[in-house]
C-alpha cells in the first residue's frame, strides 16, 4: 500500500547548518499493518510521519500510496488525499477549544467533497464510545476521552491510513491502555495504521517496528501478532 | 464546491460566538469608524441643507448688503467711525432705479427685555435678546413675516411707534404658555406693545439664535432706545441679479461720494453680493465635503489597521488550529477563506452596530441644532461600503500569512 523509495529530507535553518532528518529511508507498508516507528527524539521519526500524511514534503525520493507517486502531488490535491485517505492523531490531542465534540469530530467533513455528511460524526463518536459526550467541549472531557474524540476525527472519513503521532504521550496510563485498545480493534478490522512512539511498552504492542536512528532505518522487526508476546517474554530474559 | 463554502461560512461564523471577546474587540474599531462616517456624513448633508436654504432666505442671488465699516465679511477689522445713515440709503435708492426695495437695520445684542408689570398674571420676568430696528419693508426684504399678530406698518416706522415683534424664545422665556399677543415689554426702559410673533427660523450661519430676536421699527429704535441717527447696514434687492455686481459698484461711487472719501482712503463701509457669499458658501461646503469625510476616513483606516493587527494575533495564537484544518484536508485557499469570512463578519457586524449609533449620535445633534431631518441613505451605503471595504482590507493580510503557514511547523 505504501513504498517509501529512498527517501531524504534536509532541512536548512537561516544560521544553522542543514540538518538531514531522513536520509534513504525505504519503507513498504502493506494494508493493513500496525506499525511502529520507534527511535530517540531527533532521530526523524515525526519528520516521517510528516511525509507519510503529506504534510512535508521529501527532497529526495519517491512516496507511492497506492502506486500513485503522492509526494510530487499539488498543494491542493495533496490536501485533498489527506482529506480522504489519511486520519491523524497528535499527541497534543489538538481539538477546537470551545467547540463540541461533535462539532470537532465533523471538523474534515468540512472539506471533504461528500454531498452528504449528516450522521458520520455521531458514528464516528460511538465507534469509540463517546455516544453520551457529545454535546461536552474539550476542556469538559478528560485526557484519554479528548483523545478518543480525536480518534473519532481521524475515522470519520473513512480513511486508508491512520498515523499517530505519540498517541498515549500526555496520557495516564489507564487511558493509554484504552487507546492502545481503540488501535488494536482497528487493526483487527483491517485498516493500516502508524504509530510513531519512543515508548518500546506502546511499541510491543505491534507487530511490526521500524527503528530510525540519525535519520536513517536502522532496524524492521516483524512478528507475527500470535508470537509477539512470545516475543516480548523472551527479551524480558 | 459551493456546498463545502457554505458549510465553511456557517462554520466561521459558529467560531465567532464562541470567542465572543476576541469577535467583541474586532467589532469595536469598525463600529466607531462607521459611527464617525454615518454622523458626519448624515449631520454634513443636513448641515449643507440648512445653510444653503438659510443662505438664500438671508441672502438671495438678488441681494446686497450694505455694512457700516470697512473690513471683511466673516471677522476682521472695521475701520473708522460708524457713520451710515437713513440718508445714505435712501440717497443710493433715489439714485439707482434697479433697486426694487430696501431696507435698514440698526441693532443691538445683550439687551434686557423684560415683561412690563401689570401685564400679563405671573410676575415679571427678564430675559436678555438682540433687538433689532427694521422698516416695514424688512417683512419683504428679509423674507421673514409674523406667524401670528400683524407686522407693523409704514405709519408705525413714520410715528416711531412702540411695538415689537418677538422671536419664539424671547416669547417663551417671557410668556412660557401665556399668549404675548397686546402685552408689554419693556426693551432696556422703553415700553413696546407686541404686536406679532417672528415666524421660527432656528439658528442662522454664526450658530446665532434667530428666534431670539426682538423686532422694532428702526425710527423707533434709533430715537427712543439708542438716542442715534446711524445704521449699522442696509440690503438692497435689485431688478436684475445678472447686473448686480455693477450695481454694486454704483452703490460704492455713491457712498464713497456723501462720505467724502478721497481715492487714497479705504472705504468706511463693506459691500456683500450674493457672489461672496456664495464664495464663502462653496468654502463651507469643502470643509464638509472633504475634510469631514476625510477625517472618518481616516477613523475608518485606524480601525482597519486596529482589525488587523487583532486578526494577526489571532492567527499566531490559533497556528495549532490552522495546522490542524490543514492536516484534515483544508486547502490554503480554505484557510484564506475562513479567515477572510471571519474578519469580514465582524467588520460588516461592527458596521451595522456602528450605522445605529451614528445615526442616533446624528439625530440627537440634530435635534439640538434645528437640522431638520438628517437620515440620508447614500450615509448609510457609503459607511456599510467603508466597513465591508476596511474588513476586506483588515482581513486579507492575516488570511493571507494563515494561508501559507507551512502545516507540519503549524502542528509541532
Amino acid at each position: 500500500m505504501i513504498e517509501l523509495e529512498g527517501i531524504g529530507r534536509t532541512y536548512t535553518r537561516p544560521g544553522g547548518s542543514p540538518v538531514e532528518a531522513l536520509r534513504e529511508v525505504s519503507l513498504r507498508i502493506e494494508r493493513g499493518e500496525l506499525l511502529a516507528v520507534v527511535g530517540a527524539s531527533g532521530s526523524g521519526k515525526s519528520t516521517l510521519m510528516n511525509v507519510l500524511g503529506l504534510l512535508d514534503r521529501p527532497d529526495a525520493g519517491r512516496y507511492l500510496l497506492d502506486g500513485e507517486d503522492v509526494s510530487r502531488l499539488g498543494v491542493n490535491e495533496q490536501a485533498r488525499q489527506r482529506n480522504r485517505r489519511i486520519g491523524f492523531v497528535f499527541q497534543s490531542f489538538h481539538l477546537l477549544p470551545r467547540t463540541s465534540a461533535l462539532e470537532n469530530v465533523e471538523l474534515p467533513l468540512l472539506y471533504s467533497d461528500r454531498a452528504s455528511i449528516a450522521g458520520l460524526g455521531a458514528r464516528a463518536l460511538e465507534a469509540v464510545g463517546l455516544a453520551d459526550r457529545m454535546d461536552h467541549n474539550p476542556s469538559e472531557l478528560s485526557g484519554g476521552q479528548q483523545q478518543r474524540v480525536a480518534i473519532a476525527r481521524a475515522l470519520v472519513n473513512e480513511p486508508d491510513l491512520l498515523l499517530a503521532d505519540e498517541p498515549t504521550g500526555n496520557l495516564d496510563e489507564a487511558s493509554a491502555g484504552e487507546i492502545l485498545e481503540i488501535f488494536h480493534a482497528l487493526h483487527a478490522s483491517g485498516r493500516t495504521i502508524v504509530l510513531v512512539t519512543h515508548d518500546p511498552n506502546v511499541a510491543a504492542h505491534c507487530d511490526r517496528i521500524c527503528r530510525l536512528e540519525g535519520g536513517r532505518l536502522t532496524s524492521d522487526q516483524r512478528r507475527s501478532r500470535k508470537s509477539s508476546a512470545a516475543l516480548a517474554a523472551r527479551e524480558g530474559a | 464546491m459551493n456546498r463545502k463554502t457554505a458549510r465553511l461560512a456557517v462554520h466561521s461564523f459558529k467560531a465567532l460566538t464562541r470567542f465572543r471577546l476576541r469577535s467583541a474587540f474586532l467589532m469595536l474599531g469598525s463600529l466607531v469608524g462607521v459611527a464617525a462616517l454615518t454622523f458626519v456624513l448624515s449631520v454634513g448633508e443636513a448641515g449643507e441643507r440648512k445653510i444653503l436654504s438659510t443662505v438664500r432666505q438671508l441672502f438671495g442671488g438678488s441681494s446686497i448688503l450694505v455694512i457700516t465699516g470697512g473690513g471683511r465679511l466673516l471677522g476682521g477689522p472695521r475701520a473708522g467711525a460708524a457713520r451710515m445713515t437713513l440718508a445714505d440709503g435712501e440717497a443710493v435708492v433715489g439714485e439707482l432705479p434697479e433697486i426694487e426695495a430696501w431696507d435698514p437695520q440698526q441693532g443691538l445684542s445683550g439687551e434686557p427685555v423684560r415683561r412690563a408689570e401689570g401685564s400679563g398674571t405671573g410676575s415679571a420676568a427678564s430675559t436678555t435678546a438682540r433687538v433689532l430696528g427694521m422698516s416695514e419693508r424688512s417683512e419683504r426684504v428679509w423674507d421673514r413675516s409674523v406667524s401670528r399678530g400683524e407686522y407693523f406698518d409704514a405709519a408705525a416706522v413714520a410715528g416711531s411707534a412702540r411695538v415689537a415683534l418677538l422671536g419664539e424664545t424671547v416669547a417663551r422665556r417671557l410668556f412660557g404658555d401665556e399668549d404675548p399677543l397686546g402685552a408689554e415689554v419693556l426693551v432696556g426702559s422703553v415700553r413696546f406693545r407686541v404686536v406679532g410673533l417672528l415666524e421660527p427660523f432656528g439658528t442662522d450661519l454664526h450658530g446665532i439664535d434667530r428666534d431670539d430676536e426682538v423686532v422694532v421699527p428702526i425710527s423707533t429704535l434709533q430715537r427712543r432706545v439708542l438716542n442715534v441717527d446711524t445704521i449699522q447696514s442696509f440690503k438692497l434687492l435689485v431688478r436684475e441679479p445678472s447686473r448686480i455686481d455693477a450695481t454694486a459698484r454704483e452703490v460704492k461711487r455713491i457712498l464713497r461720494e456723501r462720505h467724502a472719501l478721497s481715492s487714497g482712503q479705504p472705504d468706511d463701509f463693506t459691500i456683500i453680493t450674493a457672489v461672496e457669499v456664495q464664495s464663502m458658501v462653496r468654502k463651507v461646503e469643502r470643509v464638509l465635503f472633504l475634510y469631514l469625510p476625510l477625517v472618518a476616513g481616516v477613523i475608518l483606516l485606524v480601525a482597519s489597521a486596529v482589525a488587523a493587527s487583532l486578526m494577526l494575533s489571532s492567527v499566531s495564537t490559533r497556528v495549532g488550529e490552522i495546522g490542524l484544518r490543514r492536516a484534515v484536508g483544508a486547502r490554503p485557499a480554505d484557510i484564506h477563506l475562513q479567515f477572510l469570512l471571519e474578519t469580514a463578519a465582524t467588520s460588516l457586524g461592527g458596521g451595522a452596530l456602528g450605522l445605529v449609533v451614528g445615526c442616533v449620535a446624528a439625530e440627537v445633534v440634530a435635534r439640538r441644532m434645528a437640522l431638520g431631518d438628517v437620515f440620508s441613505w447614500q450615509a448609510i451605503f457609503l459607511s456599510l461600503g467603508a466597513a465591508a471595504l476596511t474588513g476586506l482590507l483588515a482581513g486579507v493580510l492575516p488570511a493571507r500569512r494563515a494561508a501559507r503557514l507551512d502545516p507540519a511547523e503549524a502542528l509541532r
